[in-house]
Formats: structure tokens, sequence, C-alpha cells
């Protein structure tokens, strides 16, 4: 019997579960982290839960060969798993044991018999193309916001061996951790954003609209304003808020491929030629300094 | 001891023409060493420096990738040789494909210490080919790396991890992929252009059996929701902060 895989290292992965739901076969997943993470995706909606036990000071990715060996046993179809640093690992080493195509930027799942049909973004998103696998298949989309609670199934806990990866300092943010992928508004900001203590104004703006922020890679990256988790975009997280607030952002297809699911989208930009303003349900053609403190100030209104 | 870099040959998808079929037209592209690549190029030029040992590129794709602007573009970086393999299937090839022939290539380097790739092709943008390739060859991998050092066997990663950061050890070999901004890539002058063209390439035919690609059945354009663009003019700020908090509101999204 065909069975629809998840690869789970964070709790945030509900759309991958409300995906593999969607296929209708069983739903096991495959869970890589500490005990309470197992808890909370055997809550999650699962069908099984396999656990590959504490990992102590060894690094997610050790379990990858792991990971592969159960997932390659249990009959899989689709595999499903989250574009973070650590699912990849994970993906990469069933897809390599499988001899399986990976599929990335997945928009729609559905089955046609025994065969998996993918519609996915192709090329950073420029595309779509739907495609068949007639035997399993690795795919990537956003994991979405985090698990919520309901039935739980038993944690099957399993021995791995893991490769020599090991944690040997680690260096936790001071930032909250924020549920990104289930937040209903965002504030998003870009290269328009000159300094980094500048992004207390819009820490501010954020907070008086109840949103969560958000970023264009280049201001992840280099500049490193906010962390790399942070970034929208096709290498990055791909969001459907209800409000998405785009702060001096361009537009390039390579961001707007991330939040292209929002019901309503807000550009603020001074160039009025940018590409976001045909993308945008308001286009805002402003200074974001003059503007964010004056939206911030008529939100508390 | 030997450090391996691959890179990717890729046109950016901002110049592909997309037919209303969904068929992708990119021959008025140019293909350059992808975007992120020559990061990846000069990490490893410094950890081979540093362990006085070879740094070998390796790249797959289809034919065009074994002109001598495709080498000299990577070869000027610092890499010291290349290793091809050009075939007509590896064009356009998604991530477990090009994993396959990449690992043929790594096997064909004797005595590796590390594989460093870029952070994420410019044109598919998949970040899948890594760790695929470290599955083939049984090695751990790590994404975003942004140092590395090589100490007896193991190899010491700073990488980053959620909102913050990890150092990792890892008992090498392994597929290591270097964050985006893990390095500033040198220019390559016209001395390194004219020395690229001495420098050995290997081209090797494509050996074994590929995975097997699914079916394209379908291709579209991206269909945009339709939005109404509507202007708000910021010449007032708090004037245009009211008319769109009372827009936003009336549309029930604040």
């Amino acid at each position: 019997m065909t069975i629809t895989w998840i690869l789970a290292e964070d709790t945030a992965v509900a759309d991958l579960v409300r995906a593999a739901r969607g296929l209708g076969h069983e739903v096991a997943a495959a869970v890589v982290g500490s005990h309470d993470l197992a808890a909370a995706v055997a809550a999650g909606g699962v069908d099984r839960c396999i656990w590959f036990g504490e990992p102590a000071d060894n690094a997610i990715e050790a379990f990858a060969g792991a990971v592969a060996d159960v997932v390659a046993a249990g009959g899989p179809g689709a595999v499903l798993a989250a574009p973070r640093p650590a699912s990849r690992a994970l993906l990469g080493a069933v897809a390599a044991r499988l001899g399986a195509p990976v599929l990335v930027g997945v928009t729609d799942l559905a089955l046609d018999g025994d065969d998996v049909v993918i519609t996915h973004d192709v090329l950073g998103g420029v595309a779509r193309r739907t495609e068949r696998c007639s035997g399993a298949a690795c795919l990537v989309l956003d994991g979405g916001g985090v698990l919520e609670s309901g039935d739980m199934v038993t944690i099957e806990e399993t021995s791995a061996d893991p490769m020599s990866v090991t944690v040997i300092e680690d260096r936790p943010s001071a930032l909250p951790q924020i549920d990104l992928g289930a937040a209903k508004r965002v504030v998003a900001i870009g290269r328009g954003l000159r300094a980094k203590e500048d992004l207390a104004d819009v820490e501010l703006l954020a907070k008086a609209m109840g949103a969560a922020v958000a970023c264009s890679r280049p201001v992840a990256e280099g500049s490193g304003y906010l962390p790399k988790d942070r970034y929208v975009g096709v290498s990055g997280r791909t969001l459907s808020p209800e409000l998405y607030l785009a702060l001096g952002i361009s537009g390039q297809v390579q961001h707007t491929v991330g939040c292209r699911g929002a019901r309503t989208i807000v550009a603020v930009n001074t160039d009025t030629d940018a590409p976001f303003f045909r993308e945008c349900d308001y286009a805002v053609v402003g200074d974001l300094y003059e503007f964010v403190p004056a939206l911030t100030e008529a939100l508390r209104e | 001891m030997t450090v391996v870099v691959a890179h990717k040959w890729a046109v950016n998808p901002q110049e592909a023409v997309v037919a209303a079929d969904g068929s992708i037209d990119v021959s008025r592209a140019k293909p350059a060493v992808s975007e992120y690549d020559p990061v990846a190029i000069e990490v490893g030029r410094r950890l081979a420096d540093l362990l006085g040992c070879e740094l070998v590129g390796i790249s797959v794709g289809g034919p065009e990738i074994t002109s001598p602007m495709a080498r000299k573009a990577a070869l000027s970086r610092g890499l010291d040789r290349l290793v091809v393999i050009a075939d007509e299937s590896l064009s356009g090839a998604g991530a477990s494909v090009t994993a396959t022939a990449l690992a043929q290539a790594v096997r064909a380097v004797e005595d590796v210490t590390v594989v460093l790739t870029g952070d994420s092709s410019v044109d598919e943008g998949a970040r899948m080919v890594p760790s695929v390739l470290a599955g083939l060859l049984g090695w751990p991998t790590l994404a975003e790396v942004a140092a590395v050092s090589v100490t007896d066997d193991a190899l010491t990663v700073e990488r980053a991890h959620g909102a913050g950061s990890q150092v990792v050890r890892v008992a090498g070999p392994a597929v290591l992929s270097v964050a985006a901004d893990a390095a500033v890539p040198r220019v390559a002058g016209m001395k390194d252009i004219l020395a690229a063209g001495k420098k050995p390439v290997d081209v090797l035919a494509l050996s074994g059996p590929l995975p097997p690609a699914p079916t394209v059945v379908a291709r579209s354009r991206i269909e945009l929701a339709q939005r109404a663009g509507t202007r708000i003019d910021a010449t007032d700020p708090h004037a245009a902060a009211t008319t769109l908090v009372a827009a936003l509101r009336a549309d029930g999204v604040l």
C-alpha cells in the first residue's frame, strides 16, 4: 500500500500534513528532533509517527541516512518536506535512496490512479508545470504554520545510527521565534531600508498592525538585518497572509512568488515603475521613511 | 586532500520569455556562472590555499557548458582545474538527475575532503541538488554555511540555524552549501582569464543510468490574481496613511 510521508524537524509543518491528507493515502511522519516535537506531530493529524529518538548533540542532518532507510522501507508515494535547510538534507537523502525526482514550489497535489500529479512553479516562479510521477516523488512546499493539536497517535521510536555531524556550539538568536507561516498580516522590508536601526520603526508599525516582520532576500544577507528564516521568495518562505505590506521591495519575481497567495498586497516604493506596483492591490508611491510613522499613527487612531 | 566546488552554467529567469502556452524561451538569455556559485569558488579557493591542496571545479549540464567561454568563466575565478560532464540529457535537468551526474564527477576526483556548492541556482533555485548529491555519496550535508575549516579528518562548520547559528563538527567528507554572504568573490582580471585558458579540463562522458524524470502533462503561465494596483500618492504621508487604513478596513484585512 502506498504511504504518503512527511519529514518533520520542526512543528511548522501544518501545510505538509494538510497536503498529505488531501491525497487520501495513509500519512506517516518521520520526525527528527525532541520528544516534544514528536508529540506535537503525533497529535497533528498524521496516522503514524516514527521518531528517531532524542538527537542529543547530533545535528538533524546526521539522521538523513536513517530517515532514508525508514522511508524507503515504508512504501513511499509522495514524500513531503518544507524548504528549511535541515528538511532539505533529509529529503535529499530520501530522493537519493529512492532514485526519485524532486519537485519544488509545489502549489497543487492530486492522485490519478497510483500516480501523483504535481503542479509546481518552475524557473523561480516564471511559469508553472504539471507533472506526473508513477513512482515515489520528493516534494518541497512551504511548511505553513505550527501544527494544531488533535487526537494523538502512538509515537513509534526507532533506533537510528546517526552520521558523525555533531553540534559543538549553539548560538541561538536573541530574536523571538515567530510563526511566520501562520501570521495573518506580514510587514516585509526590502533594500529600501537603509540601516538596521531603522528596523525599530518597522517593528512599531508591525505591532500596531498585529503583523509579523519578514523581508526580501538581500535584507537577510550581507546586511543581516533579519535572520535568513525570515526572507520571502523562491528559495525562502511562501506565505499566504490576509495582508502583505511590502516596504521598499522592488518586486522581482523571485520575491513576489513567495507572497502571491496573500489576499491583499500593499507595496510602498519611491519608484513609480517598481515591478511590485503591477502585482499589488494598493500602490503607495512615497518614501517609506515618511510613510511608516504616518501609517503607524493612523492605525492607532 | 582535495577541495571540490560545484557550479552551474545557467541563465537568469528574469531574461526568460514565457509564451501563452507556458513554454519557456531562454534562447535570448545569456548563461553565466550561476549567481551564488562564485561565492562557493571563493570559499573553496581560500580553503584550498590554507590546506595547500588543489581546488577542483565540477559542473554538469547540456553541451554548452564545455564552450571556451563557460570554461574560462569558471576557471578564471580561482579553480585549478575543471571536471565537466556535458550531455543533452542534462539540459534543464531536475535536482535528482543533476545530482546523479555530479556524483559521477565527484567520484572521478581523488581524495575529496569536501564538496562546496553555492546557496541556490539562479535558474531553478530549488536548493536540493547538494542534499541529493550527499545522499548519493552517502555523506553528510549542511546548508547556509558561513565558514569552514579542516583539522585532521574533521570539518568544523559554522552555519545559520533558525534565527541563530551553530558550530558543527563533521567527520568528512561532506557536501556543504555555502551561504550567499559567506565571502565576497574576487573579480577575474585579464590575467586570470588568460591563465584560465591554459588550465586542464577533463570532459567525462555521462555513465550509468539517470533517475526517471516525471512526465510533463501541462505547462502554463502563472495566472496572477487580478489586483487593482490602486495608486495612493504619499506626497502627504498622513493623508495617504489615512486613505490606506480606511481602504484596508473596508476590505476586512485590518
